[in-house]
Formats: C-alpha cells, sequence, structure tokens
C-alpha cells in the first residue's frame, strides 16, 4: 500500500520527477495566464489533498474537518495582513500554521483516543463551529468576509504555491516513507495494540501526525487569501471543500505517496471543465458523492493501484499463473517420457 | 421565570423529535458498525419528499408520514447491503472505508437536493395543527406539542418492538455481538438491512415532522448529523435510556442557548459540550467507543 507504485528502476524515477519539475518550472513561458492559474489551483489542491492523506492514509483516522485548518490559515493571514495590521505576507504563514497546529493539538488530544469515527465527528463538529464563529465574530468580517492587498501577478503565486506543495511533499514523504515517524503511524494504522506492544506512545504519534496535516492546509490557505484577494465563510470555509479532498485522496489512493497529487490534478481538471462547459452547477456535488461511493465499493486503493506493480494487477497475473502451472506438469510429465526413451 | 420555563418545555418539545432521530441511529450504529453520516440528509430528505407529495397529491403532509416512513423503509433496504459489503471487506481499513461510503451517500443526496430544489428554504405545510397550546401559562405552538406526541408514540413502538418481539430479540443480540449471534442462526446481514431500514424511515418520517417546525434547505442535513451523533456520544452506545435523556437535554440545551444567547451560537456550544464530553470521558462514555 505505500510502496511507490511504480517501482522499478530508482534513476528513472528520479529521471521522470526531474523532467516534470523542469517542466513545471518553465510552465509561465510556456503558456497562457488561464493555465497558470488552472496550475496554480491544481498545485493548491494536491498539496491540502495531501495533507488530509497523512491523517487518513498514514494515520488511519478520517477528519471531515480539514477545511477547518484551510479556513484558520486563509482568516491568519487576511485579519493581519488588514491595513490596520500590515503585515507582511510572509510573516503571517508561519502564524497561519502555528494556529492550525495548536488548534489541531487540541481537538486531536481528546478525539485521537477514540475510535475513528468519533474523531471524524469532532473534526467535522469543529469545522462547522469555527464556520459559525467566523460568521459571528466582528474582525473576521461577518458573513461578509474580508478583503486582502491585490497583488496581480499570477506567476508570484504560481511559484509560491509550487514550492509549497513540492515542498510539503518532500517532506512528508521523507518523513512518512524513509523514517521512524513513518513507520510508527503506518504500524498504529495496522494495528493499535501491537504498536503499543512495540512501545510507540501511539497517542503522541497519532496528535503528530495531526498537526502535521493541519499546518499544511493552513499555509495553503493563507497564499490562498492572498491570491484569491477576498474570503469569506462561504469560500475558504465551504463543506464542498473538504468533500473535495475526500474525493480526491481515494481517487488518487489512500495511504500512497504520490496519491493525492494524482487524484487532485484528475478531480480538479474534471471540476474546471465541467465549470467551462456548463457554469457553477451544484451537480459537481452529485458527481463527487457518487465518485467517492463508486471508488469505496469497486477501487479501494484508487487509480494508483491500476499501476504495474500493484496489487490488482498482482492478482490478475496470478490467475494468469495459475492457467500456466496447470498446464506446465503436463509438459514436465511428456518430457521425462521423451528423456527416458 | 415564565420566559425560563417556556425555554425549557419548548426544548423538551423538540428534544422529543431529536430522540426519534437518535435512536435509530444510535442501533444501525450499534448493528452495522458503521455511524451513517447520511443521518442528517435522511432527516431533510424526508421534509422534503413529504413536501413535494403532499403538493403533488394535494394531501395534508401529516397524512403521508406512514407513506414517508415505508418508501424510506424500502430505501434502506436497498442501500445496506451496500454497507454491509463495505464494512466486512477484507480489504484494509474497512471501518474508515464505511464512513467514507456514509459521507459520500451524505454528499450525494445533498447534491441532488441542491441541484433539484436550490437553496430556497422550505417548510412542511399542514393545516392539522394550528394555533397554541396553554397549559400552567406556558403557551407551546400546537405543531411542536404534535411533534412531540408522535415522537413519544414512534420511539415508543420501535422500543416495543425492539423488546417484545423475536426479531427485537435478534437485532439487540446482534448488537452486542455479530459472531454469536451468526452462531445462534441469525441472519446477520438480514438483521443489518432490517434495522437500517427501520432507521432510514423512522428518520425521514421525523424529518418531515420536523421540516414543519423548522425551514429545511439540504444544508441543514449537517447539522442533524452532527446532532445525532451528539447524543449517540453523551448517550453511550445500546443505551435506549441514555438517548432519550441525551436527545431532551439537546433539545433543552438548544432552546435555552436560542432564548439567551442567541441562534447562531448553537453549533458552538454543541461543539464545546461535545468536546467537553470527549475529554472527560475517554472511554466515548460507553466502553465501545475505544479504538
Amino acid at each position: 500500500m505505500s510502496r511507490p507504485a511504480s517501482g522499478g528502476n530508482p534513476y528513472v524515477n528520479l529521471g521522470v520527477l526531474a523532467v516534470v519539475v523542469v517542466a513545471l518550472c518553465f510552465l509561465p513561458v510556456m503558456t497562457s495566464p488561464y493555465y497558470i492559474r488552472v496550475a496554480t489551483g491544481i498545485a493548491l489542491w494536491a498539496g491540502i489533498a495531501l495533507s488530509w492523506n497523512v491523517i487518513c492514509g498514514y494515520a488511519g483516522y478520517i477528519s471531515f474537518g480539514h477545511v477547518a485548518f484551510f479556513g484558520i490559515g486563509a482568516y491568519t493571514t487576511a485579519i493581519l495582513m488588514q491595513p490596520n495590521m500590515d503585515w507582511n505576507f510572509w510573516a503571517t504563514l508561519p502564524v497561519a500554521a502555528v494556529i492550525a497546529g495548536g488548534v489541531a493539538a487540541l481537538v486531536g488530544w481528546p478525539a485521537l483516543r477514540l475510535r475513528g469515527a468519533y474523531f471524524a465527528i469532532a473534526t467535522w463538529a469543529l469545522a462547522e463551529a469555527v464556520r459559525e464563529l467566523t460568521t459571528v465574530l466582528h474582525f473576521t468580517g461577518g458573513s461578509g468576509g474580508l478583503k486582502t492587498p491585490i497583488r496581480l501577478d499570477e506567476n508570484f503565486f504560481f511559484y509560491t504555491m509550487l514550492a509549497t506543495t513540492a515542498i510539503a511533499y518532500a517532506f512528508c514523504y521523507l518523513l512518512l516513507e524513509r523514517s521512524r515517524f513513518g513507520f510508527q503511524v503506518k504500524a498504529l494504522r495496522d494495528n493499535e495494540v501491537a504498536a503499543r506492544a512495540q512501545g510507540i506512545n501511539t497517542n503522541l504519534v497519532k496528535i503528530e501526525a495531526f498537526v502535521l496535516s493541519a499546518v499544511i492546509p493552513a499555509v495553503l490557505g493563507g497564499i490562498n487569501a492572498y491570491w484569491i484577494t477576498f474570503i469569506n465563510p462561504d469560500s475558504v470555509l465551504n463543506t464542498i471543500i473538504t468533500d473535495q479532498l475526500v474525493v480526491m485522496v481515494l481517487v488518487g489512493g489512500l495511504g500512497h505517496a504520490w496519491g493525492p497529487a494524482l487524484g487532485a490534478t484528475a478531480m480538479f481538471l474534471l471540476q474546471e471543465q465541467l465549470r467551462v462547459s456548463y457554469g457553477e452547477t451544484t451537480a459537481y456535488i452529485i458527481i463527487v458523492g457518487a465518485l467517492v461511493m463508486a471508488i469505496v465499493l469497486f477501487l479501494p486503493d484508487g487509480l494508483v493501484s491500476l499501476g504495474r506493480r500493484a496489487r490488482r494487477m498482482r492478482l490478475v497475473r496470478q490467475l494468469l499463473g495459475r492457467v500456466r502451472d496447470d498446464v506446465a506438469p503436463q509438459r514436465a510429465e511428456k518430457q521425462t517420457e521423451e528423456a527416458t526413451q | 421565570m415564565t420566559e425560563l420555563a417556556q425555554a425549557l418545555v419548548g426544548g423538551i418539545l423538540i428534544g422529543g423529535l431529536y430522540v426519534a432521530i437518535s435512536i435509530g441511529f444510535s442501533l444501525s450504529f450499534g448493528v452495522l458498525d458503521v455511524v451513517d453520516l447520511a443521518v442528517g440528509m435522511w432527516v431533510v430528505l424526508g421534509a422534503f419528499a413529504a413536501i413535494v407529495a403532499s403538493d403533488a397529491l394535494k394531501v395534508d403532509a401529516f397524512a403521508l408520514l406512514p407513506v414517508v416512513f415505508i418508501v424510506f423503509g424500502v430505501v434502506g433496504w436497498l442501500i445496506a447491503p451496500l454497507i454491509y459489503r463495505v464494512r466486512t471487506s477484507k480489504y484494509a481499513l474497512p471501518a474508515l472505508m464505511g464512513l467514507a461510503f456514509t459521507f459520500g451517500l451524505a454528499t450525494l443526496i445533498r447534491g441532488g437536493l441542491l441541484t433539484t430544489f436550490g437553496y430556497t428554504p422550505r417548510t412542511v405545510r399542514t393545516s392539522f395543527f394550528s394555533g397554541n397550546v396553554e397549559l400552567f401559562g406556558i403557551t407551546a405552538p400546537a405543531i411542536r406539542v404534535a411533534g412531540f406526541g408522535f415522537a413519544v408514540v414512534a420511539t415508543g413502538l420501535f422500543i416495543a418492538f425492539l423488546f417484545y418481539t423475536r426479531t427485537g430479540l435478534a437485532i439487540r443480540a446482534t448488537a452486542q455481538s455479530k459472531e454469536n449471534a451468526g452462531l445462534m442462526g441469525i441472519d446477520v446481514k438480514r438483521i443489518s438491512s432490517l434495522v437500517y431500514a427501520i432507521y432510514t424511515g423512522l428518520t425521514a418520517m421525523a424529518g418531515a415532522m420536523l421540516g414543519a417546525i423548522y425551514a429545511m434547505t439540504p444544508e441543514v442535513g449537517l447539522r442533524y448529523t452532527l446532532f445525532a451523533f451528539f447524543v449517540v456520544v453523551l448517550a453511550g452506545l445500546g443505551s435506549v435510556v441514555g438517548v432519550m435523556a441525551a436527545g431532551l437535554f439537546l433539545g433543552v440545551l438548544q432552546s435555552l442557548v436560542t432564548t439567551y444567547v442567541g441562534a447562531d451560537y448553537t453549533l458552538l456550544v454543541v461543539f464545546g459540550v461535545l468536546f467537553v464530553a470527549l475529554l472527560l470521558f475517554p472511554q466515548g462514555i460507553s466502553r465501545r467507543g475505544l479504538a
């Protein structure tokens, strides 16, 4: 589940990665501003989807309140950049990360000790509570929202978003696939009692994973607030954001290092295409819901499980192999007969 | 003083409906081992079904309550095997996948309702219960009293079914231990479908009732999901008395917050109480909350 599905030669993988990185870096030179906006959106969603994958795919706790951290980040940046505060944009991002991490630790502390369902709804309630809070408080602008200073530089946002997401991916990859922490998280996901018996402080590891998965959307939310220049509870705290995360990660591949990026790209392009063809439509929510159900039923490991080395393909090969095995003994007998003659 | 009494009575009257919503939810959690995140959507769907049907058939919405129960029972009966299949699959993390599945179901229903009816709030119109009821100097809208009466009858019938029939015994046995129930010759899959069907029917019917009291939009479904979960966390799994107490408590809490603080703060307070409850009772109040 956690090994890269492509497998094979690490140099080939690195080469492919290098080509992708170079192509992304030179994207603004090659295409029009519209496609840069689309690419920025993909980078944003790939980052948030990654963060959801950390808590759900690796730690095995489903969070339906991730939009809360995105919103907290967006509001922190927006509030600190108001004319009366006038902070530098870069200085606001660490603050957003710290606040979101603190909230995650506070909520995760009681909720993560319980069975997954309790955590799922506690986070969901958190998202609704945050949304209600921003609507009634005055310094968040209520339901009217907040404006951020306007910066008309698509390339700046593209590179910022891309770099943030890339750093997040590199960080999570090293932490979850190449370190002790990753083994601890996966161990508690697969069997919590056994993990505890091995001396892992499971409660602490779970909270750490949750904080990690809260910090990423907060930073991205901050960048997003600066990018879209106007935020309100309906845009950055909308439940549709959580819906999107769930479907993106499930489509891509739960608990897989590169699954979220794949799923985010596929779903964002689909959504963008729908928007271009039919305008803003709530029918998209139907598609999201139906896709989530279909994937849970028929393709629980997502698109990455269709890869060459994945379990599903191995099953097919095993079936083929068994057919060959049925044939093989007869051939062997014939050969021995021929040999004796 | 009258204001406080008024708020308390209003809260208890609404709380009865929360009990009706949560009791099936709690049982299906126990039997299917999956938290149905679509519970709030069944509430909203029930209300919208009553609105559409009474408009189309020119029948009073309350006369259609049994029809709502049967229709949604059938729908639940058809969906339950899918949830059962996801929950019992040999695949990794079936519990998590079960949650994701019902989440997808909730999203699907929400999207469908938004696309069909839009964001405009609607109410179930009925001419049966109008005006106010006055007792001991406390006035309450007749519709709320009727809602409470309905909740008492529905919950009572449900409990009688659970405790005085052989099927009810099988359901309670399944909720306690699926393996042992299966060994005693109970078809666990069938029982799961039955429980889910009764639960969806009951919840949709309570939703139609609730729709006559509060305006419904597809967006409020989430609110009722959180309410039902709040009740189950506070009550503890498998405790019928607990569900009643917690449901009434939620009604009173909501009523007090609305009267003295403001309706905008309801979910904040509910979340705060939920947070404290989870903090004080890490065993999930009932021991089955543990991982």
